[in-house]
């Protein structure tokens, strides 16, 4: 990801939070996924929601990236608010995410699935799609260029023609991650990145997100395995059946008594 | 005058709505436990229909006789069909191909019917078809009171089976949760047969009962499959009252619009409803919603 | 820049270069055709097969690029047809200005059925599409003082000729002329859609294709894009309806009954879904055959109904994954996507 790209999005001012979420609730046929969640997300950190499985992380998520609706509560990216706003229309503002359930285009080559992030910043006159002029070829060329940068920083370079679907799951996982980033975000939104790989594949993962910091990008990590997140989160909100357990820096929340019994067995270190 | 053409329209669109239902509600039970559709679903009603007009009329057997032959071919259908198209296309993933599968199946089935039994529509004539009660000015015949009454206890047996057997909560367990149902002991694969094998023994059994009281050629399914459709969307996919319920309405929409408007409005009118169902409340009319798992 | 972008470059205008040949050999078969097979018989075939041809690109770019089933295409057929010969029989209309207008309509009326069931699962928009289908067979059967119903339009002609300064350059009675507008027509269709398939509206319909939650998690608007590749495809198959209208010279509506649907949507799944070229061999395949094998005449439809569903249980990607298998099969090396 090039320094030039980052640039072009707009820093946000201040101190204010790049994403703030204000008193979220969610309900599914009566069950509260989430209920009075809120939290503050602050400019180039990053920041991790855990909590054991079914505490409502991923609903949490998807009421941040817009695929579910509050039932009340608001979003804001930058002061903006995006309670109106579909998925699709985030993006542009800067938002993107990744899935727990890998949702890669199987039928596509590495590098298309990367091509295909770059969807919201082509520059090519409506014309130009049927008769493919100069701007065209200047952007097929610039999306390729680009695309095979994002590759190169997971690693994958070697990769760039084998069809999404014949990827090791690691590698899938870093596809994921190569595409959402084609969309130029400034936040992005990761959901159990690490489920699936091994010791060796978190390492790296975490290396590469915490270079995404310094490149700017604020990132929001969900995951269940507070070992995980220790060591990169600036800050971790707990979440429990759907509630705010305990918010607070790493070494806090390790020393929650609340958070300690809510992971009774668990996976604390 | 009115009433009675109001009760009169009342029972044939009761008539035509629970044969409508038995159609629907195998196609809805498919759907339920496999997230598919058999487009030959229709087929199987024709040839339901033809299986019991040949062991009538050439073994010279009774008609509930050739009712229960009907289910029976249905259930062989049934069977087949999923052993030969749903299972092996349940690997490959794609939710489509096997509907895609099914057109081909269907567009097969009808025209080697036509082939070998003709278009010229058959007699379906049974024993009861002739035979009239009537009462306060209307005209119910036998045929039409076993129906109803064949449909009837076919469908409350059916619902009693979801709702109160083991076997029929096993059903349930595979439709909403594939693998977990896996995991407790019972095999989805069995329950995808056996979903399949009674649907389509439903539908035989709707095509022995829909052929006397319409023309049996080799589109009879054609004509029954559409508002069968219909049906299972209105009442919504994989829900059973909504279907039952869906079914008799569509019967009587249909008897009535033949009756105060015109025979060739009914898809016109069906299809409108329809419709207008996935604009307001896609879900159908007793809604259970399927939230995808993101 | 690296190696690898280089190379790509240098493949790229190798495949461009190839892409005008086989462009340029199309063209040329198109002129040939008719030259070789000079009886009314095949003239007429050959007609018909690019009426399918036309069709089948239709549909396949709806269900085949963007993972709509629609299983009515015949719908916008018979309404394309309709629609551009009620314009000229009864209000005078002239032929291109009739033949806009029922484009026109069909690819909105696309749009319109595709917008029902933009947001639900696929069987919705299956079902949908096929009552669509009903409904307006229906209409055109029923709706007599508009479409005359099962009697029919008759003296339908065809288009006017080109006429330049005194001297006719072409006089569409002559059925060889009129294949070449036809086929020439195709095939102007057939490059409008290889171009946008080749750009990122074909990134954005594949992956709208293949996941939709996630193709918005990169901003794609699904709902935009479908209506926009079904009113393409339904428009597509108004322009075939017109000229199928003229062809033939009557129109009645049997021509477009829900079993037609069917057999377009045999043709694109034989010839191989997802591609472009997939549908031109399907069409031209699924129009021939019955005519090469006349004993089989009434046994068409079966053999259509075996094709699909064999080709979907063994052979999904139809002819062109056929082909490409036996490509494999000849030469070494590994996969490219």
């Amino acid at each position: 990801m090039t320094e030039a790209a980052a640039a072009e999005r707009p820093v946000a001012t201040g101190t204010a939070p790049l994403l703030r979420a204000q008193n979220l609730h969610k309900s599914f046929g009566g069950v509260h996924a989430v209920f009075d969640i809120s939290l503050d997300v602050p400019t180039g950190s990053i920041f991790a929601i855990i909590g054991p499985n079914g505490a409502g992380k991923s609903t949490l998520l998807n009421l941040i990236s817009g695929i579910y609706q509050p039932d009340s509560g608001s979003v804001a990216l930058d002061g903006q608010d995006l309670s109106s706003m579909r998925a699709h229309r985030r993006v542009r503002l800067g938002l993107a995410r990744t899935f727990q359930k890998i949702r890669l285009f199987k039928q596509l080559s590495v590098l298309d699935n990367v091509i295909a992030g770059f969807h919201v910043h082509h520059k090519i006159p409506a014309w130009q799609y049927v008769i493919h002029g100069k701007d065209f070829a200047r952007d097929r060329q610039h999306c390729r260029e680009e695309a095979m940068r994002l590759l190169d920083f997971f690693g994958m370079s070697a990769r760039l023609n084998v069809f999404a679907g014949e990827l090791s799951y690691g590698e899938q996982r870093m596809l994921e991650l190569a595409r959402s980033l084609a969309t130029k975000p400034r936040l992005l939104l990761v959901d159990e990145p690490a489920a699936g790989l091994n010791a060796a594949e978190v390492d790296v993962l975490l290396d590469r997100i915490r270079t995404l910091r310094g490149r700017g990008i604020t990132v929001v990590i969900v995951e269940h395995n507070m070992d995980l997140v220790m060591n990169v989160a600036d800050r971790i909100m707990v979440m429990d059946y759907g509630r705010h357990l305990f918010q607070g820096t790493p070494s806090e929340v390790q020393k929650n008594p609340a958070v300690i019994a809510a992971y009774l067995g668990g996976e604390l270190s | 005058m009115t009433t009675t053409i109001v009760l009169q329209q009342a029972i044939n669109g009761v008539v035509f709505g629970s044969l409508y239902v038995l159609v629907a509600l195998g196609l809805t039970l498919i759907y339920g436990v496999l997230v598919q559709i058999n487009f030959a679903h229709a087929d199987f009603v024709t040839l339901g229909a033809f299986a019991a007009y040949f062991f009538m009329h050439l073994l010279g057997a009774g008609y509930f006789l050739s009712i229960g032959v009907a289910f029976l071919v249905g259930a062989a259908l049934g069977w087949l069909i999923n052993a030969s198209i749903f299972t092996p296309l349940r690997l490959k993933g794609n939710e489509l191909l096997p509907l895609i599968a099914t057109i081909g199946v269907s567009v097969m089935m009808q025209n080697l019917m036509l082939t070998w039994f003709g278009p010229i529509p058959y007699a379906f004539e049974t024993e009861y078809s002739s035979q009239v009660i009537r009462f306060a000015g209307i005209f119910v015949s036998w045929q039409n009171i076993i129906i109803i009454a064949v449909s009837s206890v076919t469908i409350a047996l059916l619902y009693a089976f979801m709702k109160f057997t083991f076997l029929g909560k096993a059903l349930r367990a595979v439709s909403q949760d594939r693998e977990t149902a896996g995991l407790m002991g019972i095999n989805p694969n069995y329950l995808i047969m056996l979903t399949f094998v009674i649907a389509s023994a439903l539908a035989g059994m709707a095509g022995a009962m829909l052929a006397p009281v319409l023309v049996l050629t080799p589109f009879a399914g054609t004509s029954v499959i559409v508002k069968a459709f219909a049906i299972v969307i209105i009442g919504g996919f994989g829900n059973v009252e909504g279907t039952i319920l869906a079914g008799l309405i569509v019967g009587l929409i249909e008897s009535y619009t033949t009756q105060f408007l015109d025979p060739g409005l009914i898809d016109i009118v069906v299809f409108a409803l329809l419709l207008v169902m996935l604009v307001i409340k896609p879900t159908g009319l007793i809604a259970e919603r399927r939230e995808e798992n993101v | 820049m690296s190696d690898s972008a280089i190379s790509q470059r240098v493949g790229n205008d190798k495949m461009l270069r190839s892409r005008w040949v086989g462009y340029l050999l199309a063209a040329l078969c198109i002129i040939a055709l008719p030259l070789i097979f000079n009886d009314t018989y095949w003239r007429t075939n050959l007609t018909i097969c690019a009426i399918n041809v036309l069709l089948a690109l239709g549909l396949d770019f709806i269900l085949g690029y963007t993972g709509q089933l629609n299983l009515g295409h015949s719908a916008f057929y018979g309404l394309g047809a309709y629609v551009s010969t009620l314009l000229i029989v009864k209000l005078g209309i002239p032929f291109w200005a009739a033949f806009v207008a029922g484009v026109a309509f069909a690819g909105l009326a696309g749009m319109f059925l595709s917008l029902f069931a933009v947001r639900l699962r696929g069987h919705y928009l299956a079902i949908a599409s096929l009552g669509f289908a009903v409904i307006i067979y229906q209409i055109l059967l029923n709706w007599i003082s508009l479409t005359q119903g099962p009697l029919g339009i008759y003296g339908i002609s065809p288009p006017p000729g080109i006429v330049v300064g005194g001297t006719v350059i072409a006089d569409f009675r002559n059925l060889t002329a009129f294949f070449y507008l036809v086929s020439g027509f195709t095939l102007l269709v057939y490059l409008l859609l290889d171009q946008l398939v080749r750009s990122p509206v074909g990134e954005t319909l594949t992956a709208i294709r293949e996941d939709e939650v996630s193709a918005a998690s990169l901003g794609i608007n699904g709902a935009v894009w479908k209506v926009f590749a079904f009113g393409l495809g339904a428009a597509v198959a108004g322009a075939a309806g017109c000229f199928y209208a003229s062809f033939v010279g009557t129109l009645v509506p049997d021509a477009f009954y829900v079993s037609e649907a069917f057999t377009i949507l045999a043709m694109v799944i034989v010839g191989g879904m997802g591609t472009l070229i997939g549908p031109v061999f399907g069409a031209i395949l699924l129009t021939l055959l019955p005519e090469i094998l006349r004993g089989i005449g009434d046994l068409r439809l079966v053999v259509y109904g075996a094709a699909l569903t064999f080709v979907v249980l063994f052979m999904p990607g139809g002819l062109v994954q056929a082909a490409r298998m036996i490509h494999e099969k000849l030469r070494p090396g590994g996969r490219r996507p």
